[in-house]
């Protein structure tokens, strides 16, 4: 179990996709630490995103909160926003538990993630 | 076991601030591990201490950061099982996540409303939880079971 920070940054991978890539714990803290730079990294004209959370350390409610706002958010903007966990079983545990992964996509190959987010 | 103070093996008190929780993440793993909580029941009990402090710090209102939340560690282990439970006792505005009723999970993103899943994730990672009010205090109990060497 780590306490580190929440961190965010992003790359474009070609003129339609972005990978935004969310590292340390999203608790109330963290969430909020990287909420208004997750909603401008977000709302991409490039209008598909790959979230990748496979270095999130812990993933609240709050944290999933943000995930939805933005996804929603993109999806009204007609884009599509997938999720990206890797081998990150806590997560992936997380979001099962919750439901969110009937309603956002959710995968741990990086491929198939990019794949989802493009289809 | 009793969720009494008198059996409690690990005590901290926090202010109802966001600052606090990953203290009291770090004091619930160092502790747990200490008196031979499991990992994977320690992070279960993590997720809903998390989830009951931004409870307090978001909707308890003043009257939560009057005075310090107390979280309190149980556990009791014998030669085939153990449990452990975290109670968080807070002064703020009277709340029983248990007479919270759960919607149906959302088929669509969008249908799916942005909050509420704090409660669901406090059902799916404790094994029990309890709640009194008393003494002007919420008094939320979550616990976790375990076999011994499962």
């Amino acid at each position: 179990m780590s306490n580190d920070a929440a961190t965010i940054d992003s790359e474009d991978v070609n003129e339609n996709l972005r990978i935004i890539y969310i590292r340390g714990r999203l608790d109330i803290q963290g969430t909020d630490a990287i909420g208004t730079k997750f909603t401008v990294l977000s709302a991409t004209d490039k209008h598909r995103v790959v979230v990748d959370l496979s270095d999130v350390d812990f993933l609240a409610s709050i944290g999933i909160r943000s995930l939805v706002t933005n996804a929603k958010a993109q999806q009204q903007r007609g884009g599509r926003m997938v999720l990206f966990v890797g081998e990150n079983a806590p997560v992936a545990k997380v979001l099962k538990t919750t439901g969110i992964d009937t309603v956002l996509p959710m995968f741990a190959d990086a491929a198939a993630a990019r794949e989802a987010a493009l289809a | 076991m009793t969720a009494t103070t008198d059996d409690a093996v690990a005590e901290l008190s926090i202010r109802a601030d966001a600052t606090e929780v990953s203290r009291a993440s770090a004091w619930l793993e160092k502790t747990g591990l200490e008196h031979g909580v499991p990992a994977e029941q320690i992070s279960h009990l993590d997720q809903c201490l998390n989830e009951a402090l931004a409870n307090i710090i978001t909707h308890g209102g003043p009257a939560a950061r009057s005075s310090p939340i107390r979280l309190s560690l149980y556990v009791h282990c014998d030669a085939g099982s153990g449990q452990a439970a975290v109670t968080v006792s807070d002064s703020g505005i009277a709340f029983n996540p248990l007479a919270y009723r759960q919607k149906p999970g959302p088929q669509t993103l969008a249908e799916t409303e942005p909050g509420g899943l704090g409660i669901v994730m406090m059902h799916g990672y404790a094994d029990d939880i309890r709640y009194r009010y008393g003494e002007g205090r919420n008094h939320l109990t979550f616990r976790v079971l375990w076999i011994q060497g499962g």
